[in-house]
């Protein structure tokens, strides 16, 4: 009962600010992907660098454990490539399509019934998918880090400094 | 010779946004509400998984026996779950923040859709019904 609360909670408070970012908009997601807008490109980023130094800080200090999912190339390669032409067509993604609803611009219901119905045929497909796609490419549960050899700080520091810097690009360009 | 300035496409636009935030502001915010999720719930943020286990709760009303034995649906249990929670939250978030800065419109064809692709409400179901579905099946064979 508490896990459905704190996931209502967190998701309320994830929701208002995806809403006040204007991230949710049909416009924002489609000028992101023509490179027009960056809007998106902003506030992921930024949430990603703030929420990777607080989460490893977590882990240091065993507050936390990381879910890592697998890297099986052949299946992000063509998963990528099919969810980026969904997307493209949709103008919403799977989380924020809900959210793009709850700001009255219900054409991303449309949207949600189609994940629905494409979660459906993941899982009619799945056997299959499992025996072939699934299998091409597959490295486990890897980390950059881990791949590299070094400390996790050393990826995330110069992660960071990369992200600032093209901010500032960003900035100068009026993206 | 008012009324058409009010309803002016890119003056509404305008007028009517209420007050974003700056997205770094709200992007840094959005990253500190994850770091606390994984703290105290000990979760991490995703939506797609939400929908293969909808999609089951659905199937399920048809026919039970079926989804029992697909070996996606037994990965994951169709329900209720923190994530579900996750979802139903970011939609009320999502509404309070519309509706108290003006910014929620009802709006069934998004405008930029519409200057490149025409006004057929049917012609924009078809496309983001399908893209929903594509875009789906693809997040979920890389499991994102």
């Amino acid at each position: 009962m508490s896990q459905l609360l704190y996931g209502l909670i967190t998701g309320i408070l994830f929701g208002f600010l995806l809403q006040k970012g204007r991230v949710l908009r049909y416009e924002k997601q489609i000028s992101a992907l023509l490179l027009k807008d960056m809007t998106i490109i902003k506030f992921m980023l930024t949430s990603v660098s703030v929420a990777m130094v607080g989460t490893y800080l977590l882990v240091d200090l065993e507050l936390a454990k990381l879910s890592i999912k697998s890297t099986i190339l052949g299946a992000n390669i063509i998963g990528g490539l099919l969810f980026g032409l969904g997307w493209g067509a949709l103008g919403y993604c799977p989380g924020t399509s809900v959210g793009a609803v709850a700001e009255g611009r219900w054409d991303a219901l449309w949207g949600v019934a189609g994940m629905l119905a494409g979660a459906a045929l993941f899982a009619e497909l799945f056997p299959a998918m499992k025996a072939s796609v699934l299998t091409w490419g597959n490295f486990g549960k890897i980390t950059l880090p881990q791949l590299l050899g070094i400390n996790h700080w050393f990826v995330i520091v110069p992660f960071i400094a990369g992200t600032i810097l093209l901010f500032r690009w960003l900035e100068k360009k009026g993206l | 010779m008012r009324g058409e300035r009010y309803f002016k496409k890119g003056e509404q636009e305008m007028s009517s946004d209420g007050k974003p935030w700056n997205p770094y502001l709200a992007g840094a915010l959005a990253g500190l509400v994850s770091i606390g999720s994984v703290w105290f719930a000990g979760k991490y943020f995703g939506a797609s998984t939400t929908f293969v286990k909808t999609a089951g709760l659905v199937e399920q009303l048809f026919s039970p026996e079926r989804v029992a034995q697909m070996e996606y649906f037994i990965k994951n249990t169709p329900g209720v779950d923190w994530q579900s929670m996750f979802l139903v939250g970011i939609f009320v978030g999502a509404l309070i923040a519309s509706l108290t800065d003006g910014s929620f419109r009802l709006q069934g064809l998004p405008a930029l859709w519409e200057e490149r692709f025409g006004p057929s409400i049917g012609k924009r179901g078809i496309i983001a019904f399908l893209g929903g579905t594509v875009a789906m099946f693809g997040a979920r064979l890389a499991d994102g």
